[in-house]
């Protein structure tokens, strides 16, 4: 009976576990610089009282909610507060139509597909002025942004043209879930990964279909597409985890992130059978070293500074360590961790006009720790802080993926590996 | 994944345990389930301030007469000095700049107005060698305007019950009415983050300056984020000016957290926050590896492993309805078999509870079905044999088995 009763205790997204410390809103980068947000434990645990006695009770500042997950990670009663206040969003939401703008910005791949064909058109026109004065005034796109500029080739197709064939050689294989930026924008990052899955031994693998994971539309209230698009991506990683014996790997925190927590807890996909075959490839490669499987050698004349920043999903997931850990293996590579703070883009958010400043000034104690911190350069697993960071600092920002790659000394890691 | 020590707790003694060990060369992995609480912590650390609900005024000599299951008596009495020398210059190197001395407590205000004994208090803070010689006379209090941590009404009362003259003073800036525009968030984190420029405190200072008439000592809520703000606002008032804890989430609280978490940091430790550990691995009387949640199929291997994860409020010790346990690795624990001894009726009074813990021998090296673990420590609050609220030996508990175990580990106690 004592037993019995103590399950019952537990409640969606641990909600009754709340002890009321406010430590969540202690870490809230968005309470910290406005007063028009209530704070995490008002918007979450203690908000979720009211809803739930009448759902007339919801917020609608909710909405200047990061989903940094920060509150999250600093309770000490592990209750998903974050969790709390997106479902809240989610139900408040139903029945109506996101904006142009948000469906715009949150449609990442359907932007991409279209900007690619017109790449450098798109590149010169969307960072001309008159360009962001319209999108400013009339999508409300604020002007300060820069829209990250598109590549004139796909991931996909280089990969398919260049890499594709070479792939079943190798001894061991991964299936790569590249995400949209990798694929519109940054196809080097793509690269890169080849490049070092190769050296060690690994051929590179597309999954069968790949949508937008769908974190964009997630945060814009496009639940129903994020489900649709989700439900594909889990198709293709199970064919490839449970049938081609292939894992995932991926190079952006935020894509892993989506597809391991936020399906289950957001979209009710169930996804416990592939959860574990979903890797951010900065943990799989560790994880190969430290089993010896495999050996990275790196080049003997590489010396860089570099500042490691802990994108809030990453904190999340709580993998921050093998990223770091991997970049310490460089020899040459001085990296000095940064304290973990929200550079306040979250995706799409600082993109709209009416989050710009809160977006700059949650960010403003990063700027400022990575310009004490006298670097050349920053290294993060997520896209969408690299922009945020690129356009504050002034500094080029690298994923852990391509540094590695960079420093990788290849016909010695090769040969290290006795590959061919 | 390879370490030299894994910790299994962020707070107050995980935090020191591993500053001592990274300061020593070591590779150290903290694993922190969020934050600690050091959060609720008023700025004071406390050795020993209670023995049978009498103050007690030499810490070092009244810790010789604890019996045989208090934690620093395993350590070892004649330890206790050096421990808590070390302990303080930790505190000091971390940028946590503290008063105070073993050899005789001091008094801290609490933020009900109550005058507790502490060995160390922050920098800046309301603090009382000796309750007959009160540093002054007339007191203003500074009250901010809408403030939800202070309860001015207790705090003043027992200000004047220690013999001050108290006179309540109600202010505010433009900085902190725009803060009032959310309604449930006046709190003195939200202070601390926006009385930071120059100007706020010069706007605060203009009002402490112009209210406080013939005061000869000015106290205010403790919500400035950091020392330096402190000695502005310091500088900037024509009268002593000292602060006093608020109800947590306490600002010097956090702030001492932030500070030892940087420095641990800095000294090229792991500190994994929002991660905890779930299960170990034991081969025969040696722990070699611990998975936790996060990580998943990544096991945390290590030499040495340290059992920080605290008392009850941390989930380091799980009380159900028929039982008290260490819930990571299934330890052995100090506590009563039957259920109605745990508790006492009155809430104020001593509860049994409070004084459960892991069972250790006496290098804090925990047991398993009356097996000595030998390369886990247990530090700080999950120890039994205590009790931080009683005995007031919390903090002093926590620095200093943190540094005791991290000595046993380097071998060179």
């Amino acid at each position: 009976m004592a037993e019995r009763m103590q399950l019952c205790n537990i409640s969606v997204n641990n909600f009754e576990q709340c002890t009321k410390c406010s430590i969540c809103t202690t870490v809230c980068p968005v309470a910290a610089v406005t007063t028009d947000y209530p704070g995490p434990k008002q918007a979450g645990p203690d908000g979720e009282r009211y809803r739930l006695k009448d759902p007339a009770y919801y917020d609608k500042m909710l909405k200047l909610c990061l989903n940094c997950k920060r509150c999250e990670v600093a309770c000490p009663s592990d209750v998903h507060i974050a969790d709390i206040i997106q479902r809240a969003r989610m139900s408040a939401s139903e029945g109506k139509r996101a904006s142009l703008r948000d469906t715009m910005l949150a449609n990442t791949d359907l932007l991409g597909t279209m900007a690619n064909l017109v790449a450098p058109v798109a590149n010169a026109t969307l960072g001309l002025k008159p360009t962001k004065l319209v999108m400013d005034s009339i999508m409300a796109i604020d002007k300060h942004r820069t829209f990250p500029a598109y590549s004139r080739q796909k991931f996909t197709t280089w990969f398919k043209r260049n890499a594709a064939k070479e792939q079943d050689a190798y001894a061991h294989h991964v299936s790569y879930f590249h995400g949209c930026y990798v694929n519109y924008n940054f196809p080097k990052l793509g690269q890169d990964l080849v490049k070092l899955m190769n050296a060690i031994g690994y051929g590179v693998h597309l999954l069968d279909k790949e949508q937008c994971c769908g974190v964009a539309l997630i945060a814009n209230g496009l639940y129903k597409q994020a489900r649709r698009q989700g439900q594909t991506n889990i198709t293709s990683i199970r064919k490839s985890v449970n049938d081609d014996h292939r894992q995932v790997i991926t190079t952006s925190s935020s894509c892993t992130f989506n597809l391991r927590d936020e399906y289950p807890a957001m979209l009710d996909i169930d996804n416990k059978d592939v959860r574990d075959g979903i890797s951010l490839a900065t943990r799989f490669i560790y994880n190969l070293v430290d089993d010896g499987k495999v050996k990275l050698v790196f080049k003997q004349d590489y010396k860089r500074r570099l500042a490691y920043h802990t994108a809030c999903h990453m904190q999340r997931m709580g993998w921050q360590l093998f990223s770091i850990e991997l970049l310490r293996m460089i020899p040459g590579l001085d990296l000095v961790e940064l304290e973990q703070n929200c550079c306040g883009i979250s995706g799409t958010y600082g993109f709209k006009k009416e989050n710009y400043e809160r977006s700059q000034a949650i960010g403003s104690i990063l700027f400022k720790d990575i310009a004490d911190a006298q670097v050349e350069a920053v290294t993060t697993d997520c896209e969408t802080c690299k922009w945020q960071i690129e356009m504050s600092t002034g500094l080029p920002v690298e994923n852990p993926i391509s540094v590695l790659a960079d420093a990788l000394d290849v016909e010695a890691t090769r040969q290290a590996n006795n590959i061919n | 994944m390879r370490m030299d020590t894994v910790i299994m707790g962020g707070g107050l003694s995980g935090l020191t345990c591993g500053i001592a060990l990274a300061k020593r060369g070591q590779r150290v992995t903290i694993v922190a389930s969020g934050l600690s609480t050091l959060q609720f912590n008023c700025g004071s650390m406390e050795l020993l301030g209670c023995i049978d609900g009498k103050a007690v005024t030499s810490p070092l000599e009244a810790i010789a007469t604890l019996p045989q299951g208090h934690p620093y008596s395993k350590i070892g009495t004649d330890r206790i000095a050096t421990l808590a020398e070390q302990a303080k210059s930790l505190l000091d190197d971390a940028g946590v700049i503290m008063e105070g001395n073993a050899a005789a407590n001091h008094w801290r205000i609490t933020p009900m107005g109550i005058a507790k004994p502490a060995w160390l208090t922050l920098f800046g803070h309301l603090h009382i060698d000796d309750l007959n010689q009160l540093p002054a006379r007339r007191v203003a209090l500074m009250c901010v305007r809408g403030f939800f941590d202070q309860p001015n009404g207790m705090l003043a009362n027992g200000l004047k019950e220690l013999g001050f003259e108290v006179e309540k003073i109600e202010f505010t800036t433009d900085d902190i009415t725009a803060l009032r525009r959310s309604p449930s968030e006046m709190r003195a984190s939200s202070l601390s983050k926006h009385l930071v420029s120059n100007h706020a405190l010069l706007r605060v200072a203009d009002q402490i300056n112009s209210l406080t008439g013939d005061a000869e000592l000015v106290l205010m809520p403790s919500v400035l984020a950091d020392e330096e703000a402190v000695r502005t606002l310091q500088s900037m008032v024509n009268k002593p000016l000292r602060m006093i804890a608020t109800l947590p989430p306490s600002v010097p609280g956090a702030r001492i957290q932030t500070l030892l978490r940087h420095y641990f940091r800095m000294l090229g430790g792991n500190y994994l926050m929002g991660d905890s550990a779930v299960s170990g691995t034991f081969d025969g009387d040696l722990l070699t590896a611990i998975t936790t949640a996060k990580l998943g199929d990544m096991p945390l291997k290590a030499d040495n492993f340290v059992l920080a994860t605290g008392s009850f409020i941390s989930r380091g010790l799980i009380a159900d309805y028929e039982r008290v346990y260490e819930p990571v690795l299934g330890l052995d624990v100090d506590a009563d078999a039957e259920r109605e001894q745990w508790t006492r009726f009155g809430v104020l009074e001593q509860q049994a509870y409070m004084g459960y813990g892991v069972a250790t021998d006496n290098n804090l090296r925990c047991l398993k079905q009356g097996k000595t673990i030998s390369n886990l420590h247990a530090i700080g609050s999950v120890l039994s044999g205590h009790d931080a609220i009683k005995m007031g030996d919390g903090t002093g508990v926590s620095l200093l088995t943190a540094l005791a175990a991290a000595q046993d580990i380097l071998g060179n106690k």
